[in-house]
């Protein structure tokens, strides 16, 4: 972080930036007022939730906003107006002097062509150098975003390459012409934490070495706060707070901006301490919706006073380069949105609901070479092997992975969509049979799904009471009349009206269909209710009042969880016992508050690490993971995660599977190491 | 998946009581796709046509200046005041005949394609939604159809079944119509198999298992709605590959049996007289045309409609 600001003209200068999108269904207001300035060798994160004008305000420096949308303001790049210029000298400006990264490398190359060949192009075209040249500049631009054997890399397809590995490729390709504003659209969002952690550590590294502006666009405020120097808040299409990252995050100076803060699980507490979260009530001000003369977050602010209904508030200064657009910045109090409220502590005990034994479940089988004969040539997928775990009444089971590692598949398999090969399931001392089809009423009524993507999971041509109500009667056996009245009280008790029963899903926002969906998991008796992904696609002031919902159920009717996701920070915020999955192996398992302290297993270690934290002045830590997820073809020799331990010990790592060891003093902590736990305590805690 | 009790189970008859809203559903969509097309060229001229056929097919018979099996005229007379398109070998007016034969073809036609699509969407949607082995089969077995051309399929059909002593029970009419059926079944499976493969992985599908509802409710209650732009799709195209399919039966004389008035058939009897009154065979041949022309525009500008931005507010 550069503390010295150096005192010369902004790089690029947005002023005042309003963007109207004319469209069939009517008026969108993507950016209705957005002021700020990028400097040479800073980085400016732009940060709001979805819907709020963040990648609009990247796309109208970009220049590709002209056309039917209205662009109004002032976009000034090295003091020339971009809202004025012509197309073409906006196409000279593009790729030679401003470059873009987007969210999904994937999507960003050329699937039919080598990543060299189209790194070259770039540099070929703008900066008119011969095919020889040209090599060497892209091989130079491989290595300075660190990947690994820059002269052969280009060699190679996309799809030969990881999603981290791609998008070093993209960055490579921003970087051919030495631009002088680099925008970053969500670089990270699609990519796994610990492929994440490093991208970030190549974006710091960069803001050092090129002379670039750097804007970085991120829904996520704890990515933010690791790679910014300046930080601009928006909402509703407004930037509402601005300043440097650290008096950001230490005296945030609006409410909204407050309330972002406190909703973010955060992994680590310096005092071990888990917080509750708190939800921002409402949804963001549609962008539909004409400016009115007022505070747009009024409605949602617990400080809103008479004041904000009537005045639209314009920016304040508030010294320090800080500024705010609220009325009251002054007094934007520390616990405004709900004290740091530690979390209840269960104890260990707890009667085991679900438990499995040896859970396997792998995906195709041995294809051999000419159909029925010859070698077997093509591997099943082994997406889960040999998972033992229990489920204990009234606790909830996080589970915690990166893509890859198997845990939709153990979700899938416990709920009975995908039958598993082999291993035991019981439910309360019951077998459960491979497939949904095949348990009973009772059973499939004890264990319900909530599923990943909201929309999704919700027939779109049926409206939302058909789910509930067919719940309602299937499973709890209640007459026609009765289920429309316990559905209306389910849909209360998600905090939606029942006014809604009628309404279709594609009428509700993201938030509001997940709950629907809750309602519908709630609607039996449900002993178990497996959470899979069930807040990823949320916004972060969203996923709070999904996770409360499911808190205050938890503790009325004592039902358990399975709660699984990628965010180890949710993960360790809902979780009383985790379960750490990695390449469909068992990492570690046990209590929560064990399993997150050491001595821990080195991917717990690594995740842990590289879980981003809001909080600039958060360590850096060291731990990081090389290279990719192994694919799930192989059957591993030795332990599963030799490939990318940094604490690999030696030969024995890829010879003999790991043992269990009892980590810590709690005999339900098992790690699955080569490494004794006590050695690990001490490496760990050095 | 399919296991013998939910099969038995208790609840499939939801599937009819519950159904009722779709289907208004889907009448009102039909509704608003006719006023949509008027908005695009092809509809415009498509339309008409349409109307001008559904309004022969409903009161043809009454409409014509005479009947379509009397002798009224000299034989082979060229087109006058008072035969207006002239008349056949026989002395009948063409022009009535053509009227009154627009009934049969349309009904036919449509009768078939609606059978095809209906028989195609449970065999499809069924085997997409078992899959494996039996899915395998079936689709085999589809493939299998589908290599014969379909007219000599359609010859088949009637001339080994039609012709059977249990056939001649069913009128000729009847025949067709599964004929045209059972022809476009296999096509129509394999895309509404492949929609629901699609669609069978969402989540709503997943949790309605979970729910425990049996197969034929899924796949009827909770899948099917959502096919209904594909289903629009294969109706559009269909309609005309059956117009197309009747009159060819019926010119070789395996449709509707003389002396109706059936454009194939005409076309096919006029055959011989084709250089002495062209107009015999060119009055039927027209009216053949323009329907398929019709319903294909008419069909297009449907579909190009339904992709046409709403009345916007563009500055």
């Amino acid at each position: 972080m550069n503390e010295k600001q150096p005192e010369v003209a902004p790089l690029v200068q947005v002023d005042h930036l309003t963007v109207t999108f004319y469209t069939p269904t009517g008026v969108v207001h993507a950016v209705r007022d957005a002021s700020f300035e990028i400097l040479r060798s800073q980085v400016l994160g732009l940060v709001g939730e979805s819907g709020c004008g963040k990648s609009t305000a990247a796309f109208a420096i970009m220049g590709y906003l002209q056309g039917v949308n209205r662009v109004d303001g002032y976009i000034s790049f090295e003091g020339k107006d971009i809202t004025k210029m012509s197309a073409s000298e906006i196409r000279r400006l593009r790729g030679d002097r401003i470059a873009m990264v987007y969210q999904d490398p994937a999507t960003s190359l050329n699937p039919s062509m080598r990543v060299g060949p189209q790194v070259e192009e770039v540099i070929r075209t703008n900066l008119r150098l011969g095919s020889e040249q040209a090599h060497e500049r892209a091989v130079g631009l491989f290595e300075s975003v660190g990947l690994a054997d820059p002269e052969n890399i280009g060699r190679r397809y996309p799809h030969e390459l990881s999603g981290g590995m791609q998008q070093r490729i993209v960055i490579a390709m921003a970087l051919a012409c030495d631009p002088d504003l680099l925008i970053m659209d969500e670089p990270t969002t699609g990519l796994d934490v610990t492929t994440e952690a490093t991208i970030l550590d190549l974006v710091v590294d960069l803001k050092r070495r090129v002379r670039a502006g750097i804007l970085f666009v991120s829904h996520n405020l704890g990515v933010i706060a690791r790679v910014a120097d300046r930080v601009a808040v928006m909402y509703a299409g407004q930037v509402i707070e601005q300043a440097p990252a650290r008096e950001l995050f230490k005296n945030t100076h609006h409410p909204y901006t407050a309330g972002l803060l406190s909703c973010v699980p955060r992994p680590i507490s310096e005092d071990e301490v888990t917080t509750k979260l708190t939800s921002i009530p409402g949804v963001v001000y549609e962008a539909s919706k004409d400016d009115i003369d007022a505070c747009l977050f009024a409605s949602r602010c617990p400080m809103v006073q008479d004041q904000c209904q009537e005045k639209a508030p314009e920016m304040f200064n508030a010294g320090h380069g800080h500024e705010s657009r609220c009325f009251f910045w002054r007094d934007v109090p520390k616990g405004l949105w709900g004290k740091e409220i530690p979390r209840e502590e269960i104890g260990h005990e707890g009667t085991s609901v679900l438990s499995a034994k040896n859970l396997r479940k792998f995906y195709g089988r041995w294809q051999r070479k000419y159909l029925f004969f010859g070698p077997q040539v093509k591997p099943p997928v082994r997406a889960l092997v040999d998972a033992d775990f229990d489920v204990k009444s009234g606790r909830t089971l996080g589970v915690v992975g990166e893509s890859g590692s198997g845990k939709t598949t153990m979700a899938r398999t416990v709920a009975g969509l995908t039958p598993r090969n082999r291993g035991e399931l019981q439910l309360r001392g019951d077998d459960l049979a491979p497939e949904v089809e095949e348990r009973s009423r009772q059973q499939r009524d004890a264990l319900r799904m909530v599923f990943q993507n909201p929309t999704a999971s919700l027939n779109p041509q049926l409206p939302i009471s058909h789910a509930i109500l067919r719940s309602l009667r299937k499973l709890a056996g209640l007459s026609r009349r009765e289920s429309r009245e316990r559905a209306a009280e389910l849909l209360q008790a998600v905090g939606l009206d029942p006014g809604y029963l009628e309404r279709l899903p594609g009428e509700l926002s993201g938030g509001e269909q997940q709950r629907v969906a809750l309602a519908g998991a709630f609607a039996g008796n449900a002993e178990i209710i497996l959470a899979d992904e069930a807040v990823s696609s949320l916004d972060v002031s969203v996923q709070a009042q999904v996770l409360d919902l499911l808190g205050k159920h938890q503790r009325e009717e004592g039902t358990s969880y399975i709660f699984i996701s990628h965010d180890l920070g949710v993960v360790r915020y809902v979780s009383d016992d985790i379960l750490v999955l990695y390449a469909g192996h068992v990492a570690e398992s046990g209590p929560a508050d064990c399993v997150l302290k050491p001595p821990m297993h080195p991917y717990t270690e690594a995740l842990l690490s590289a879980a981003p934290v809001p909080d600039p002045d958060a360590k850096p830590t060291s731990i990081r993971l090389p290279g990719a997820v192994p694919t799930l073809l192989e059957r591993f020799q030795g332990c599963f995660f030799a490939g990318r331990c940094p604490r690999k010990i030696g030969p024995i790592c890829d010879q003999s599977p790991p043992p269990p060891r009892i980590g810590s003093d709690d005999s339900d902590h098992i790690i699955y190491c080569h490494i004794t736990a006590d050695e690990l305590k001490t490496i760990q805690q050095s | 998946m399919m296991t013998s009790n939910t099969i038995k189970g208790r609840d499939w008859t939801a599937v009819f009581r519950t159904g009722g809203s779709g289907i208004t559903t889907s009448v009102r969509a039909l509704k608003n796709q006719f006023m949509l097309a008027f908005r695009t060229p092809a509809g415009r001229i498509g339309l008409p046509i349409v109307l001008i056929h559904l309004t022969l097919a409903l009161f043809g018979t009454w409409l014509a200046p005479y009947d379509a099996t009397d002798f009224v005229g000299p034989q082979l007379d060229a087109p006058s005041w008072q035969f207006l398109m002239g008349t056949d070998v026989f002395g009948r007016d063409i022009l009535s005949r053509v009227m009154s034969g627009a009934g049969s073809i349309i009904g036919i036609s449509a009768a078939g394609a609606l059978l095809g699509i209906a028989l195609g969407t449970i065999v499809g949607m069924g085997s997409g939604y078992k899959g494996g082995k039996t899915d395998e089969v079936i689709m085999r077995i589809m493939d299998g159809l589908m290599s014969f051309p379909s007219l000599l399929m359609a010859l088949l059909v009637l001339t080994i079944f039609a012709s059977s002593e249990i056939g001649q029970r069913l009128p000729q009419e009847g025949w067709v119509i599964l004929t045209i059926g059972i022809v476009f079944m296999p096509p129509i499976s394999r895309v509404m198999r492949s929609t629901t493969l699609a669609l069978k992985t969402q989540e709503f599908v997943q949790s309605a298992r979970m729910r425990g509802e049996p197969a034929p409710y899924i796949i009827f209650r909770e899948i099917l709605p959502n096919t209904w732009s594909v289903l629009a799709v294969e109706l559009s195209v269909r309609l005309s590959y059956a117009i197309l399919l009747a009159s060819s039966l019926g010119f070789l004389g395996l449709g509707v049996q003389p002396p109706s008035p059936d454009w194939g058939l005409m076309i096919s009897e006029s055959r011989r007289y084709i250089v002495a009154a062209p107009w015999v065979a060119l009055a039927p041949a027209f009216a053949v045309a323009s329907l398929i022309i019709g319903v294909n525009l008419l069909t297009d500008g449907i579909r190009q409609a339904s992709r046409l931005p709403q009345k916007g507010t563009y500055p």
